[in-house]
């Protein structure tokens, strides 16, 4: 080898290694086993279930700053198997990506998780595609208004997930997309899925006929309730800007651990941004 | 060779406990903090026991175990990157080549590399890689390596003046 390179390569080498070194190694190991096993009898308990509904949710949010991080879905929840299909990382001048994508395994209904995993999949696609183009448009008008391509910072786009509910009954995730740029936005996707069927799930299945009615009154009752700390404000009419009046037929939700269905209102919609997205858990009515 | 997954996972573990300072060298090398070296060694391995059982081939473990760890190495940098505030960042990675009478020395000049071309450069030369393990271990295809390799050798001559031939 040259020279040059193995100097550098002793220099390399000679890195000091921390006493901690073979005890975090340890720690590390028993740790990554302990998922793995988590997984493996999540698999088992899906397998075993007679029904089961899952919902999937899919909130885009978007806010300010410049690089583009995706960050890895891993496991969906105990129910399900989940197992990543895709992953790869970018990064380059306009922006930082790392995708790992997820798709629901052994769930007892094959057409079910490939419409799942394609929508997943159809999902994620169409949305980096899009934070693609506007960072790539952010660079191009950064350099076109005198900015250094040197100095421009990536665009950063997280990709996580959070497991809301998972019992015999339910299964339900919330996939959320953050990307870090000068303006903020927020999007849902929505899907709510019952497993045993495989069709959607839809707040009417959760919460009877009278499902508008019935989260209505739970949602002005908490929207009265939240007001009175000063520091909540809601849209209420004053300033020409209408307040909240009633969910939509598709309004986004997912299953909380209680198993009622929690509604999603995107930043904006019926808040001020600063009260960023809001969330009402409505108790499923007893029968 | 294909084994059973309690097979693999005994490899792996094995792999990871006899190259622990390998992992912490290449970490550092990125982070250059000691407990930021040691937070990316244990994350990366904790994801990639996690994940042991997509592991199907023990020929590739190595690569495979490299592309976690470079992942979580150059994300670590990136997030450190991010908090550190703008005037230290600028004095670390001061002017490359800006000032021809600067001779850079050779380990120094790898970290003004993107991060990228530092993992083609320390994969080739202190791992000992192969390209196809470096196309592997990086996630890249043989000719992206290949134009990355020639591409931070071409950098390092003029940031080191010093003719770096890979032989």
């Amino acid at each position: 080898m040259n020279e040059k390179f193995q100097d550098a390569k002793n220099r390399y080498r000679s890195a000091d290694i921390p006493p901690e070194l073979d005890f975090a190694v340890a720690s590390a190991l028993r740790e990554g086993e302990r998922r793995r096993r988590q997984r493996r009898w999540q698999s088992r308990t899906l397998a075993s279930l007679a029904a089961c509904c899952a919902s999937f949710v899919l909130l885009v949010n978007a806010s300010p700053a410049f690089a583009s991080a995706v960050y890895q879905v891993p496991v969906l929840g105990d129910l399900a198997r989940v197992v990543t299909v895709t992953e790869y990382s970018i990064a380059d001048g306009e922006r930082l990506i790392d995708v790992r994508l997820p798709a629901v395994e052994d769930t007892g209904h094959s057409d079910l998780e490939q419409r799942i995993n394609t929508e997943i999949q159809t999902r994620i696609d169409a949305v980096l595609a899009e934070a693609q183009a506007r960072a790539e448009e952010t660079k191009e008008a950064f350099v076109a208004t005198g900015g250094d391509p040197d100095e421009f910072m990536p665009v950063i786009i997280d990709v996580d997930y959070e497991v809301k509910c998972r019992n015999d009954q339910y299964l339900s995730f919330v996939i959320f997309k953050t990307e870090t740029k000068a303006s903020a936005y927020t999007e849902f996707f929505c899907y709510n899925i019952d497993l045993e069927t495989g069709t959607d799930l839809t707040l009417q299945d959760m919460l009877g006929p009278n499902y508008k009615e019935i989260a209505n009154q739970v949602i002005r009752e908490e929207i009265a309730r939240r007001s009175q700390d000063p520091d909540n404000v809601y849209f209420d009419g004053t300033d020409g800007i209408q307040g909240f009046q009633s969910i939509a037929a598709d309004q986004p939700f997912y299953i909380n651990e209680a198993g009622n269905p929690v509604v999603v209102f995107e930043k904006y919609e019926i808040a001020p941004g600063y009260m960023g997205q809001q969330e009402f858990e409505i108790p499923v009515p007893q029968a | 060779m294909k084994l059973q997954p309690p097979d693999i996972r005994r490899l792996l573990a094995d792999y990871i406990v006899s190259h622990q300072e390998d992992f912490y060298r290449l970490a550092f090398s990125y982070v250059k903090n000691r407990d930021a070296a040691l937070d990316v060694v244990q994350e990366s391995i904790v994801k990639a026991l996690a994940k042991a059982d997509t592991l199907r081939e023990p020929a590739y473990l190595r690569t495979w175990f490299y592309r976690i760890l470079l992942n979580e190495s150059m994300n670590h940098f990136r997030r450190l990157s991010r908090i550190l505030p703008l005037e230290d960042l600028e004095q670390q990675s001061a002017p490359a080549g800006r000032d021809p009478g600067e001779r850079l020395d050779l380990y120094d000049a790898i970290d003004r590399l993107d991060l990228k071309e530092q993992a083609v450069i320390r994969l080739r030369f202190f791992e000992d890689m192969k390209l196809e393990e470096i196309a592997r271990a990086t996630g890249a295809n043989l000719n992206t390596v290949k134009s990355r390799l020639y591409k931070a050798l071409k950098k390092l001559r003029d940031m080191t003046g010093e003719d770096l031939r890979d032989e």
